[in-house]
């Protein structure tokens, strides 16, 4: 291999590794960072590591009935959300990839709408029409917030996975002698399941996660994890926000990885392509 | 050959009458008839477009017929869904269950029946044995060949035990080798069940190897409908001709009487030694002719109407030649013949001269149908 | 796969029982986000009536009018006139274009890097591997935490500033400045964009690459003139997707930018909920959708073409 050659791998891989360790310092430093405050006594600047090490900041959190019943809350209105959102979204997923229908592509783009409008904008819009409907601080109020951040997700991406799967599949069940509904649940089902997963948890967490929304419309009746987090960081330890953060961060970062491997694999970004 | 004997209906496995289908405003299938006996295998062959694919699925039930009607075993089905058809489909690409594996998949139909468990087992495995994939059983079709996959497909069809057994280009995902097998097996598996059996394709050679009849399909509608030797013999139109073999087809007609008949083609008289139809003498009417390569006999100059050879492709066990005939009116009119490699005309080159006699000629109307 | 209704039934029975089916979130869509706006843009011109009865009544500060026909722009003068309204504006706009083309940007070097990756080079494999994974872990971060963790990264006592002094010189203090609300909003999009843009340059067929490489052109030119084409619609959705996202962001201006400048999304809370002036916070969550709206119709457009160029339309 000639000299000059050789300079320009070294040098290429020399640029790679500071390209990379940037990355990484961007992306996980600041996790990094929080997550070893949760175990610090005190934290002494400029030490790049805390003064003590400790467990305390947990107990506290799991003493507290407050910040305890934000958690079951959110949890409730995540599985509320998903329950509701599937039943409004998936069979509109299945006629979308599968019949023909006037306005079907226009629709189906249509539903962007419900993430073409700023977050904050459509919710501040959304107040006037709860304060009408007296569905300002209610858990319905709240539900109808979550959903609309997952009906992007719970049709287009499902209506992808429905039309991946090849129309002979079906044929060849329907010509073994089952019916519509048998086939959709032998056929159809299990072989769409891993885009309708990758949607249910997008969506699961689009709620778990939510927070401007519910601060506006749900406070003060409701506190979700996220929201509590808010007044957190302004009335506790910070420990105590870090601790949180990682109990927070646990049903995200475990579900995620339960379909980590479809989302990569392009389900979400297949769902994105209106076709 | 179908010929239309009474009670021909109650004896037939499938029968369609008048069937037409139009998709998106155009008319895919067009008053289309066609009758197949209980244990017969019938192929429809004929171009991409032509209608083959459409009309096996409206036997499959995928597809409603606007008019006419579908009957199997003396029964209409016109109007049952697939589900409730006592057809079996091998789909093109398999459309195997890639969720199942090739049991699951091969019992998948006896499990909607509601067979009870231990009979599913055996009829199943009575399926694999058949197509020899006992072997394969707890495999997903992902992990098998493509050929491997094609017999699953058809265990899966065969267990239904259906009254018609409809298989959608069977050969067409295989490579060339492995097809002259397959198709063997089917044809085999097929006689052993006695089972009634259309097939789709567009491979003339898979067409006339395994068919009992073939129904040649063109725009929709059927242009012949005979066993394989009557289809290659006498195409009933020039379409056939065309699609089923080579065909060289002249402008011309066919002159004589019953002891020397010959071809006028550009102004020239070919000697035919044994015309497939005898042409009237009557030349008032623009005619064309047609000949196979194998009928169009090459000799010294002296022994026919004379030519010139253009070029010689070597096909392996035979020479191709192309030749041009010398005709009065100067317009070159090729012809196509093929030679046995011991022949010594196979050993001329572009330029010689050959003498031509034709045999078995085929005479068409302007309409393109056998006089 | 493209076949649709080709099922057994007639076909307008399918046409209509698809069009029942699909219509659940197209009302959802319809009731929730389209009729809000509608109501919530008569609101912003002084319709007091109505549905905004409520929400009216204990609100401060509004511009009303006493016909359907009428309207007032009062409230819109209160929002233009205020500079605080006028700045953040402009801050949300550059903050917004900073964040997404950043975003973008860094999207399309990890694609473009994990595309032209050989099979077998073991050390940018593993490379790979790892930018393509560390590129999605924002996904699995609630946006809350992640604006925690921001912020105190780059505070005055975080990470950056403190390996600045332990390196012996005095580092930057982003946090609460809008430079680390920038950087956040960068980190919280990039997962999207990036799973957007690379499965679109996956999607480049290799025969293409390859024809274009034999042809003699440099990874820059293959970039620039075959893979770049082939994958407008995806880098149209992860521009629209981030820039809306970032236009509306709350909670990450809200966590780790200082009380003023702040992006709009701030301002409509404090408008909303602080100050009790809804009808202001409306008529920026109208200017908002304004500026949104342009990048949705660059969507839908890029949408609309990538069907027409592959005939579905």
């Amino acid at each position: 291999m000639p000299v000059s050659t050789m300079v320009t791998k070294i040098a290429r891989q020399v640029l790679t590794v500071i390209f990379v360790v940037a990355l990484l310092t961007f992306i996980v430093g600041p996790l990094l960072w929080l997550a070893i405050r949760a175990f610090s006594t005190s934290w002494t600047y400029p030490r790049l590591l805390p003064d003590g090490w400790t467990l305390q900041w947990f107990g506290r959190v799991f003493d507290d009935p407050q910040l305890f019943s934000s958690i079951r809350l959110s949890i409730e209105f995540a599985i509320t959300t998903l329950i509701v959102s599937s039943v409004i979204c998936l069979p509109a997923a299945y006629a979308f990839s599968r019949f023909d229908f006037p306005g079907r592509r226009v629709f189906l783009i249509g539903l962007f709408a419900t993430n073409a409008f700023p977050k904050t904008g459509l919710y501040v819009a959304l107040a006037a029409l709860f304060y009408a409907f007296n569905l300002m601080s209610t858990f319905g109020g709240v539900v109808v917030v979550h959903l609309l951040g997952t009906i992007v997700f719970m049709t287009w991406i499902p209506a992808a996975a429905f039309a991946s799967v090849p129309r002979s599949f079906e044929e060849a069940a329907r010509d073994a002698g089952g019916g519509r509904l048998r086939v959709f649940f032998t056929i159809t089902l299990p072989l769409a399941m891993p885009g309708i997963l990758v949607a249910l948890i997008m969506s699961f967490l689009a709620s778990f996660d939510e927070a401007q929304g519910t601060y506006l419309v749900g406070a003060p009746e409701f506190y979700t994890m996220p929201t509590e987090m808010y007044s957190l960081v302004l009335n506790y330890p910070r420990q105590v926000a870090a601790v949180f953060s990682i109990l927070l961060s646990i049903p995200s970062v475990v579900l995620l990885m339960l379909v980590r491997k479809h989302v990569m694999g392009g389900q979400l970004a297949e769902g994105f392509q209106i076709r | 050959m179908s010929t239309n004997s009474v009670g021909e209906e109650q004896q037939s496995g499938l029968v369609l009458r008048g069937v037409g289908k139009d998709l998106g405003g155009r008319t895919i299938v067009d008053d289309l008839d066609l009758v197949v006996a209980k244990g017969e295998l019938v192929c429809l062959l004929g171009p991409s477009g032509c209608g083959k694919t459409t009309t096996l699925r409206m036997i499959a039930g995928f597809l409603n017929p606007d008019v006419g009607t579908i009957s199997i075993d003396g029964e209409i089905v016109t109007r049952v869904p697939p589900e409730k058809r006592p057809t079996a489909m091998v789909f093109q690409n398999y459309a195997l269950w890639p969720h199942m594996s090739v049991f699951e998949n091969v019992a998948y139909p006896l499990k909607l029946r509601r067979t009870p468990k231990n009979e599913i087992t055996a009829r199943v495995h009575e399926m694999l044995e058949l197509v020899n994939l006992m072997h394969h059983e707890k495999s997903r079709p992902a992990r098998i060949s493509g050929g491997e996959q094609q017999r699953v497909a058809l265990a899966r069809a065969l267990v239904q035990r259906p009254a018609v057994l409809l298989l959608d280009e069977p050969l067409s995902n295989l490579d060339a080798k492995l097809r002259v097998r397959v198709r063997e097996d089917i044809r085999e598996i097929q006689q052993r069940l006695g089972i009634t059996t259309v097939i789709v394709t567009h491979d003339q050679d898979e067409a006339l190897s395994i068919s009992d009849r073939v129904a040649v399909m063109n725009s929709g509608r059927i242009e012949q409908y005979s066993d394989p030797t009557e289809l290659y013999r006498s195409p009933a139109t020039r379409f056939v001709g065309g699609f089923v073999g080579a065909m060289n087809t002249l402008d011309g007609e066919l002159r004589g009487g019953a002891d020397s008949t010959v071809a006028v083609v550009g102004g020239v008289t070919v000697p035919v030694d044994t015309p497939a139809t005898p042409g009237t003498a009557a030349g008032d009417r623009p005619v064309s002719l047609g000949v196979r390569p194998e009928n169009v006999l090459l000799g010294p100059v002296e022994a026919g109407a004379s030519a010139k050879i253009i070029r010689s492709i070597p096909r392996g066990h035979f020479t191709e030649m192309v030749i041009e005939l010398a005709t009065a009116t100067g317009e070159p009119t090729e012809l196509r013949a093929y030679l046995d490699d011991r022949s010594p005309i196979a050993r001329l080159g572009p330029g010689d001269a050959v003498g031509v006699r034709l045999h078995s000629v085929l005479s068409y109307d302007q309409d393109g149908r056998l006089r | 796969m493209a076949r649709r209704h080709t099922g057994t039934g007639p076909g307008s029975r399918i046409k209509i029982g698809g069009l029942l089916m699909a219509s659940p979130p197209i009302i959802v869509a319809a009731v929730f986000v389209g009729f809000p706006i509608i109501v919530a843009i008569a609101y912003s011109l002084g319709h007091v009536g109505g549905l905004n009865r409520t929400i009216a009544t204990i609100a401060r500060g509004q511009h009303t009018v006493g016909a359907w026909d009428r309207m007032s722009l009062g409230a819109y003068r209160d929002v233009f006139t205020d500079p605080r309204f006028t700045h953040d504006l402009g801050v949300t706009i550059i903050v917004t274009l900073i964040a997404t083309l950043a975003v973008t940007a860094l999207a399309w070097v990890i694609a473009v890097y994990l595309r032209t990756t050989p099979e077998g080079a073991w050390f940018r494999s593993g490379v790979a591997k790892l930018i393509s994974g560390l590129a999605v872990v924002p996904m699995f971060i609630p946006v809350v935490i992640a604006s925690w963790a921001m912020l105190t990264f780059y505070a005055a006592d975080g990470f950056i500033r403190s390996l600045c002094a332990d390196l012996g010189f005095q580092g930057p203090t982003w946090g609460y400045t809008m430079v680390c609300v920038a950087i956040g909003l960068v980190w919280t999009n990039l997962p999207f964009a990036t799973l957007m843009i690379t499965s679109g340059v996956q999607s480049v067929p290799d025969a293409l690459i390859e024809a274009a490489r034999d042809a003699g052109a440099g990874l820059l030119t293959i970039v620039r003139t075959v893979i770049a084409p082939l994958t407008i619609v995806p880098t149209v959705i992860a521009l629209t997707f981030t820039a809306i996202g970032t236009l509306g962001a709350f909670t990450m201006p809200y966590f780790t930018g200082p009380n003023a400048p702040s992006m709009l999304g701030v301002d409509m809370v404090s408008y909303f909920r602080s100050y009790n002036r809804p009808q202001q916070s409306v008529v920026m969550a109208v200017v908002v959708f304004a500026v949104a709206a342009v990048f949705g119709a660059f969507y839908v457009w890029a949408n609309f073409r990538s069907a027409k160029d592959s005939g579905r339309v």
